[in-house]
């Protein structure tokens, strides 16, 4: 049973990466940017979600507005900050990205205080259901369940729909693709509108889970995520899920298992560098991408 | 005209006399930014209340305190920078830490080198008295901390069987060392150990591991926002034995986070803060209305570094650090806001009677008080 | 000149000799590293640990040069398997690793870190200067790397690994060579903090560290040894600077570090030659 229930926070681990990850691999993927402010947009998400939350009484709306907040938030980083440092080297917007997240960060600290937020009823994180005997609350529950329906809507978004196809045409090769006449430009500020949007989901469950948000809440995204879709092999939505999930259940059981020899974010890192010895272009990149 | 004058003149006679009065300043160091801010601004508004209740009551001969507060993040490098800004600058002769270990650790030889009677309120690595006489430190080292929680399970809880939970750092590490070392004497069986780090909001694997333990009584150390999601995930996850908190659960925000799951949660060396008396009652209302939050255990201790500074130069009766050192040192049963201290040992570390907390309703109260003096004396040396 | 000036200009040395060092190997070599931190931090636990038990300067100084590099030339080694963008991440990753390691390694302090380190025996003015001569002294290395045959190798290298190949430059050892270099140097920047603060714990290494260190690399101008080192100085001096506004000190720094980037994306490097050489990606 121990071993099932570590599996099981596992998955719950690997699906919280999954949805603070997925955002992040459409940026990379088209724009090859370190978008390490996708952290700070994550962190948006999550604010506004328990703000509103609490303001209407409505979980719910919370959400709404979070997923109205974070597209807005995040097409503006990129056509104000990104896109005019799109030719530098990619050092060279990753430090401007990592600006805005200390920017926001610290905003955030400011505007809504150093104690941070939480929910004023937040029954999701307190109401449990037995499965053949595993215990889940119902943000864990709900977490699992939004995890798949995203990676379900974005593989048949890509797959099914003609936008969708053009789409990740371009993040595979833009210029091949606006050689067929896929507006590059239109596909990047979708790109962005999606991703900010699903980290503002991503926060807000986040805020469900630990029912809390402090401005540091965007931290751990800032490193992890983009290990994550390094190890999924870059601009992969397929990849990211699966190494979202192998680092989740690999942290669950490192935490027990190692624990007093390394940290939770040193596991996943070695894990991380192992893999990437052994296969340099991730769990489902192309050897040449 | 002359009506003028006379305006002038006292107008410049109060600026002189306020320059005059304005005269013993205390340095004061908190991380204001950085991961640490929330203790830093708890911190820096109870500083804050203490030197305008000080001089609300005179000053101290005759003279007023002025505060001069700088960040530190909590970082050693910038409290190296900021203690020689005080000592260099600002000339102070007396200074107070409000912020973490690492920071009160690197600027404490630097008072002492330049003989400036400090006073680590909560920092609670081992060397910041050690690097010399003019250190004090106004909160019980890890060690004690987890002997005094080790006594308490087996004393008052009469509960054999354990599961450690100990956070990655510093007052972590301390803590669970005092605790193991006693859990024997005491009875006790750790049956595991599991450790988490700072930046950790979900313990999934922990709450599994402590339920194929199947503890009588769960030995936790935390600050609030790890310490709100792990109980709310232990009982969550159907885990019913009792929690035993390290003195870092002590903030309301905890039980905002836990919830329900926070309660019949005890907190060793906890605040006792609901206590009748006159000074605690005007300190938690002047905190709330600066804050907007209640104070906690950190806020409480920062107030009383002040007061009890203050206290030793009105005994010396003069503002010589060398004089105020040796009287602060001699200090007896002085009642701070969380607790009476009995005095300093020879470290200079706190020799005081513990407070054990327990929610209740949504509150922290008094459960008891741990006296033991071999439980929780702190090292000599 | 007193104290405070003092241990700021020490900090202020030791920052310029690890950005000059990270842009050896990410601006002259393109090997993006966001781990410098580490090596950083081996160096300075090196040094520690043999400044107590030698109380020998020169040695602990070697010691942790010795240390920087060789954990370097590992990363160096395993930065050959990945491509560019993930060695960003892998590096990230030996950060995390070695400071994940530190705290639960008793003989290196643990969370506690190391407190006994004996002072330089130079006093604190003249471990400034001492922390200077290295500083100036890393500035002219790295002039003169620029200005020599391997600085143009490193370049040919950073541009275009299989062009270079067809100059005779062997890309691999090149990449050993800027690794070894600015992670001994990196060492050496460790060894002075551990005599400079007396007291190491492993907070003073962490990702973040590492991520300013390629902040002043960047706003400096990647590749210019000059433009860094001057953005060392000023990213150290600026929230200093802003000390009196206390709790805005962050938000107001990552502000300007945005503002300055959208303004002069080519660093300060760009400003002072007047060109606007788009740096190529």
């Amino acid at each position: 049973m121990f071993y099932v229930d570590l599996a099981i926070s596992g998955i719950v681990f690997g699906c919280m990466y999954a949805l603070m990850a997925v955002g992040l691999t459409l940026v990379y993927g088209m724009l090859r940017i370190l978008h390490i402010a996708h952290a700070a947009v994550f962190a948006l998400g999550a604010y506004v979600t328990v703000l509103v939350a609490n303001a209407s009484g409505s979980i719910l709306i919370g959400f709404i507005a979070a997923l109205i907040a974070t597209p807005l938030c995040g097409v503006a980083i990129y056509r104000l900050l990104y896109q005019p440092l799109l030719h530098y080297r990619p050092d060279v917007p990753m430090i401007a990205s990592i600006g805005l997240l200390v920017l926001m960060q610290d905003g955030f600290r400011i505007l809504f205080g150093e104690q941070g937020v939480t929910f004023l009823k937040n029954p999701l994180a307190i109401e449990t259901v037995d499965i053949a005997g595993i215990t889940l609350n119902l943000a864990q529950i709900a977490v699992l369940i939004v995890t798949i329906i995203i990676f379900l809507a974005l593989h048949l978004f890509t797959t099914q729909t003609r936008i969708g196809v053009a789409w990740r045409a371009t993040v595979s090769n833009p210029r091949i693709a606006a050689s067929f006449g896929v507006d590059a430009i239109r596909v990047r500020y979708l790109n962005f509108a999606i991703g900010s949007a699903l980290a503002g989901v991503a926060g807000g469950l986040i805020a469900l889970l630990n029912n809390f948000v402090d401005p540091t809440i965007g931290y751990v995204v800032s490193y992890k995520a983009l290990a994550i879709i390094v190890l999924g092999g870059l601009g992969s939505v397929r990849g990211t899920l699966i190494a979202s999930l192998f680092l989740g259940v690999i942290e669950s059981y490192g935490t027990i298992f190692i624990g007093s020899y390394l940290n939770r974010d040193a596991i996943a890192f070695l894990a991380l560098i192992l893999i990437l010895m052994a296969r340099p272009q991730g769990f489902t990149g192309a050897r040449t991408a | 005209m002359l009506n003028f004058g006379r305006g002038l003149f006292g107008a410049l006679a109060v600026l002189i006399s306020q320059a005059a009065l304005a005269d013993v300043k205390i340095g004061f160091q908190a991380p204001l930014t950085g991961l640490a801010a929330t203790d830093g601004k708890s911190s820096k508004i109870a500083a804050e209340i203490a030197i305008d209740d000080l001089n609300a009551a005179g000053g101290v001969l005759g003279q007023k305190f002025e505060l001069v507060t700088y960040d530190d993040q909590a970082k050693s490098d910038q409290a190296i920078f900021t203690a020689n800004k005080l000592v260099g600058d600002d000339g102070v002769k007396f200074a107070i830490s409000g912020s973490y270990s690492a920071a009160g650790r690197a600027a404490a030889p630097i008072f002492q080198k330049a003989g400036v009677v400090f006073i680590s309120s909560y920092g609670v690595h081992p060397d910041i008295t050690k690097a010399g006489d003019y250190c004090f430190r106004l909160v019980r080292l890890g060690p004690p901390q987890g002997r005094a929680a080790a006594y308490f399970i087996a004393d008052k809880l009469k509960l054999k069987k354990a599961s450690v939970i100990s956070m990655d750092n510093d007052y972590g590490e301390a803590t669970l060392q005092g605790f193991l070392g006693d859990a024997e004497k005491n009875g006790i069986k750790v049956v595991n150990k599991y450790n988490y780090s700072l930046q950790d909001r979900q313990f999934g694997p922990i709450v599994a591991g402590v339920k194929r333990d199947d503890p009588e009584v769960i030995y936790a150390t935390g600050y609030f926002f790890t310490a709100g999601p792990l109980v709310a995930q232990l009982r969550a996850g159907g885990v019913k034995a009792p929690i035993v908190g390290s003195q870092a659960f002590d903030s309301g925000k905890f039980i905002e986070i836990a919830g329900a799951a926070a309660e019949g949660v005890y907190v060793i060396d906890g605040f006792d803060r609901y206590r009748k008396d006159s000074k605690l009652e005007h300190f938690t209302a002047e905190f709330q209305k600066r804050a907007g939050y209640p104070p906690e255990g950190v806020a409480a201790e920062v107030y009383s570094s002040f007061d009890i500074l203050a206290d030793a130069m009105k005994r010396t009766g003069s503002l010589d650090p060398v004089k105020v050192r040796d009287t602060l040192a001699a200090t007896k049963d002085f009642p701070m806001l969380n607790e009476t201290l009995g005095g300093f040992n020879k470290l200079h570390e706190v020799v005081m009677p513990a407070t054990v907390d327990v929610v209740k309703d949504g509150k922290f109260v008094h459960f008891s008080t741990i006296e033991d003096a071999k439980v929780l004396a702190p090292p000599e040396e | 000149m007193s104290a405070y000036t003092i241990s700021l200009l020490s900090i202020v040395g030791i920052n310029v000799i690890l950005a000059v060092s990270l842009n050896i190997i990410s601006g002259f070599c393109g090997q993006i590293s966001l781990g410098h931190g580490a090596f950083y931090g081996a160096g300075a636990y090196a040094a520690a640990l043999v400044a107590i038990a030698t109380r020998n300067l020169p040695l602990a100084l070697i010691a942790g040069m010795l240390v920087g590099s060789v954990l370097g030339l590992i990363v160096g080694f395993a930065s050959l398997r990945v491509r560019s963008d993930f060695l960003a991440v892998t590096t990230i990753g030996i950060n995390f690793l070695f400071t994940g390691f530190v705290r639960k390694q008793g003989w290196l302090g643990a969370e506690m870190g190391i407190s006994s380190i004996p002072a330089s025996g130079l006093g604190a003015s003249g471990n400034m200067i001492m922390i200077e001569l290295f500083a100036a002294a890393t500035i002219a290395l790295s002039l003169y790397v620029n200005a020599s045959w391997m600085g143009f190798a490193f370049r040919a290298v950073a541009e275009d690994e299989d062009a270079a190949a067809t100059l005779a430059i062997n890309g691999i050892s090149y990449k050993l060579v800027a690794f070894a270099l600015g992670t001994a140097l990196a060492g050496l920047a460790g060894a002075l903090y551990a005599y400079f603060t007396q007291f190491i714990n492993v907070d003073a290494f962490d990702f973040i560290t590492s991520v300013m260190l390629m902040a002043m690399v960047v706003i400096g101008g990647i590749g210019s040894t000059v433009g860094v080192a001057i953005a060392a100085i000023v990213l150290t001096l600026l929230p200093e600077t802003f000390r009196f506004i206390n709790e805005y000190r962050l938000l107001v720094f990552g502000g300007l570090l945005v503002l300055f980037i959208s303004l002069a994306p080519g660093g300060l490097a760009s400003l002072f030659h007047g060109t606007r050489t788009r740096l190529r990606r």
